[in-house]
């Protein structure tokens, strides 16, 4: 019995004493998130969890660049557009899978293929516009579209596009082929523990391997902000996303990390259920833009981190325009707008997410800055399952929400929020035949400078109705050892760990 | 034959219709729940295209007594359906977390009983002198302290601090998962042994005011194998109980404790799934705890008639 404790204890100190020595292998970039991956097939998810992995496991035909502002070549070195807008012909480059065998027109169709037909394709609405594809040559990719769409060649960049093996999928099926791909891209899944870690090794056979100095990263779901953060400190981790903002500050000062702030195409705005008196009113509208001060919420709620927003084309994204008559905070004018809209005792139910700390922020602020305008908010607290589900049966007057970009275009994000598309404009009930017409036309502008102006008139337009308020923008923050070079997040999400590498600072 | 083990045989089929009952109430409990799992999957997402695709995959656009027969019949084969989170079969997805949680709640106890026997002990035997308010203090402030709060504080000391025990997570080897288990074991050690170390030094205090423990002093038995030898078997029966009575709560403190230092076991799993309104998945764990407990239970019940000759069930 006693011997059996003594080598316990010398169990234990041998332990002790070598967990002292440092953890990880050169070369392999650990990567603390909220959460573990849920699947390796790219049609069949919508979530970031997903996505922020395997653009690092397979390519595109067409990249977004780091700014997030630019398309550039992937897996097609080049493409040319008909003159009709109608025909896209695709380049390919010549690059291998991580099986050794070549990407072909013959994958990249088979991709598009699943994410437009295939009862998995969570995106299959924004592919039926392709009406037919054609491969004349292994390196050839012809696809013809129903109608001219100026966004379609950014979303060949989404995740979900994300070129696999046809003989691949074949071969495993999609079970298996969802856990254990065949990669295009950078890194290889070499190990996947549920729920714990994705392992991921360095993929020779990418066409751009000589330029990834990683030889493998771990994705380590840690859910607690806390214990994820002091991991970081800690010198356990060498990276942990999402950081809060509220830990910003004491991170920075922590000279062994550094912390990254990185544009995204994030925003936070208000709902307004136009269905409802009196938000029918412009006027009313107009009145509680004027009568949030923004500037305070940012302070308050991001730490100072984000940015006061003006318009629903987040600043830095394409065409997004600062002239578009955003409403400083003003409580004259405010009241000016309410005394024209002849309406008094005002009583609005806003609809927070229950146990998200920004939203019950926000809603508090918010509640408290409409108090001096004589609006009453009532706020409802509803778990956030069951919001969506509210907004959607128009149960509210006032909601935060957010949304951030997948594509670099900004069709997506408009005809969501003003086109009068399927989702009552992101559920405010808006209704402007003219910007309606406006998105339409946008989406079939060819030339570019016309169509900045028509964005440009759309933003204007928009905010002339009041139709949400834009409250702020915030960014990605990610914190690193001092040692980690281009950790580089681009606006859309995309971590270039291709770029990444590690040294012993 | 069996004589006083005969409640071995017929104790699993009382646990049967406990089982069914357990069925029902958690296909029910988690889907009163407001909330649908197609619709926290696609977030902000959300088209009306790809929640009826998701809704479709996984069978949640049928009625619900439909959905439940379904739900029986995995049952029966052994399958407890597709987790809409992780996309793959529920009992699988529970196997590979099984063993986080079972080493941390098995080492969780015996560190509470390396712990709280001898505080027991000493508590007893130096009854209202100072040893025994030193026990009895450490015990209120065990169980005082809340364990999402403890064990950020651990970790900042052995973690962070003195660089010692590594923050987080579950290692690969067993060496590596022993060192990771360290700092999760002793944050619900802390809160269980305070339970244990109470009732113990209860039972002792009266066992040694017993007349068994008066029968052997009167024989000349040493005051020391009074104690170890009578006093402390009798008083590890109600003890057993308590553990075992108390297995609902230590598996309600591995949720929290697992969601701390990022062990990827069964309450991480099931806080994940009730967040993601994962129903098969919640389902499922809810399921194994609640075999779990009953097994537990059941385990307790043959060591308590073994240990003590007088039980009957």
């Amino acid at each position: 019995m006693f011997r059996k404790f003594s080598r316990v204890g010398l169990l234990a100190m041998t332990l002790v004493m070598g967990a002292m020595t440092v953890a990880d292998a050169a070369g392999v970039l650990s990567i603390g998130r909220r959460e573990d991956s849920s699947t390796f097939d790219p049609i069949n998810t919508a979530q970031n969890i997903d996505f922020w992995v395997f653009m690092n496991v397979y390519d595109v035909l067409v990249r977004v660049d780091k700014t997030g502002a630019e398309l550039v070549p992937g897996l097609a070195e080049s493409w040319d557009i008909s003159t009709d807008g109608l025909t896209y012909t695709f380049h390919l480059r010549d690059a291998k899978f991580s099986d050794g065998s070549a990407i072909t027109s013959e994958d990249a169709k088979f991709s598009l293929e699943r994410v437009r037909d295939d009862e998995l394709s969570l995106w299959s609405d924004s592919y039926k516009i392709i009406s037919d594809m054609q491969t004349p040559d292994p390196k050839t990719l012809v696809i013809t579209l129903s109608e001219q769409s100026a966004p379609f060649l950014s979303t060949l960049a989404m995740p979900a596009t994300s070129v696999i093996s046809k003989a691949g999928f074949e071969a495993k099926g999609q079970e298996d082929y969802s856990q254990n791909p065949v990669a295009s891209g950078a890194f290889v899944v070499k190990e996947w523990l549920r729920g714990d870690r994705v392992i991921l090794a360095k993929n020779p056979e990418f066409w751009q391997a000589d330029k990834v100095s990683l030889d493998g990263v771990e994705w380590i779901s840690m859910p607690d902000d806390n214990t994820r953060m002091l991991s970081v400190q800690s010198g356990e981790l060498d990276a942990a996303i999402y950081v809060p903002f509220s830990r910003v500050e004491e991170l920075k000062a922590d000279d062994k990390l550094t912390v990254h702030i990185e544009p995204s195409t994030r925003e936070d705005h208000l709902l307004m259920n136009h269905e409802h008196e009196p938000l029918n009113n412009v006027h009313v509208r107009a009145a509680i833009d004027y009568a949030i001060d923004k500037q305070s919420i940012v302070d308050a709620v991001t730490f100072g981190q984000g940015k006061v927003a003006n318009s629903f084309i987040p600043a830095g994204a394409l065409y997004h325009s600062d002239e578009n008559g955003a409403r400083d905070f003003d409580l004259e004018k405010a009241k000016a707008e309410l005394a024209e809209a002849g309406v008094d005792g005002i009583s609005l139910d806003y609809l927070v997410n229950a146990g998200n700390e920004v939203d019950e922020q926000v809603a508090v602020l918010i509640q408290q800055q409409l108090a001096a305008i004589g609006i009453t908010i009532n706020l409802v607290k509803m778990d956030p399952s069951q919001t969506w589900d509210m907004l959607v049966a128009g149960d509210y007057d006032l909601s935060m929400m957010y949304w951030t970009n997948d594509i670099l275009d900004p069709d997506q994000k408009t005809t969501f929020v003003v086109g009068h598309d399927v989702n009552m404009n992101y559920m405010t009930r808006y209704n402007n035949e003219k910007v309606k017409q406006l998105v339409a036309e946008a989406r079939l502008e060819l030339d570019s400078a016309k169509r900045k102006a028509m964005y440009f008139e759309i933003q204007k337009l928009a905010k002339a109705d009041a139709h949400w308020i834009d409250l702020f923008y915030s960014p990605f923050i990610n914190v690193t050892q001092k040692g980690i070079k281009n950790f580089d997040q681009n606006p859309l999400g995309r971590f270039f760990l291709e770029d990444t590498v590690k040294t012993a600072e | 034959m069996l004589g006083r083990y005969r409640f071995v045989l017929f104790r699993p089929f009382q646990l049967l219709p406990v089982m069914f009952g357990i069925s029902v109430v958690t296909f029910i409990l988690v889907r009163l729940i407001p909330g649908d799992p197609a619709r926290v999957l696609l977030g902000a997402r959300s088209t009306p295209t790809a929640l009826a695709k998701i809704r479709a995959q996984y069978g949640l656009d049928e009625p619900m007594i439909t959905q439940y027969f379904y739900f029986l019949k995995n049952l029966v084969h052994g399958e407890m359906g597709r987790s809409t989170l992780y996309k793959i079969d529920v009992l699988k997805l529970i196997a590979t977390r099984i063993e986080p949680t079972l080493m941390l709640v098995f080492f969780a106890v015996l560190l509470s009983l390396v712990i709280a026997v001898p505080l027991a002990a000493l508590s007893a035997r130096k009854q209202g002198q100072w040893p025994d308010h030193f026990a009895r203090i450490a015990v209120t402030a065990g169980l005082g302290f809340p364990q999402f709060w403890l064990g950020v504080m651990l970790i900042i000391l052995f973690a962070v601090s003195l660089n010692w025990l590594p923050v987080s997570g579950y290692g690969k080897s067993f060496e590596d998962k022993a060192l990771h288990l360290v700092l999760p074991c002793l944050t619900i050690a802390l809160s269980l042994s305070s339970v244990i170390t109470r009732s113990l030094r209860a039972a002792m205090i009266s066992g040694l005011n017993s007349d068994i423990a008066t029968a052997a002093r009167a024989r000349g038995v040493s005051e020391n194998t009074v104690f170890w030898r009578h006093v402390v078997p009798n008083a590890l029966v109600p003890t057993i109980n308590l553990l075992a009575v108390n297995i609902g709560w230590l598996i309600g403190g591995t949720v929290v404790v697992e969601s701390v230092f990022a062990l990827p076991g069964m309450g991480q799993l099931l806080v994940r799934g009730i967040f993601s309104r994962d129903y098969m998945v919640v389902q499922g764990v809810a399921m194994v705890f609640a075999v779990a407990t009953l097994l537990i239970n059941f385990l307790a019940d043959i060591l308590t008639v073994a240990l003590d000759p007088r039980v009957k069930f």
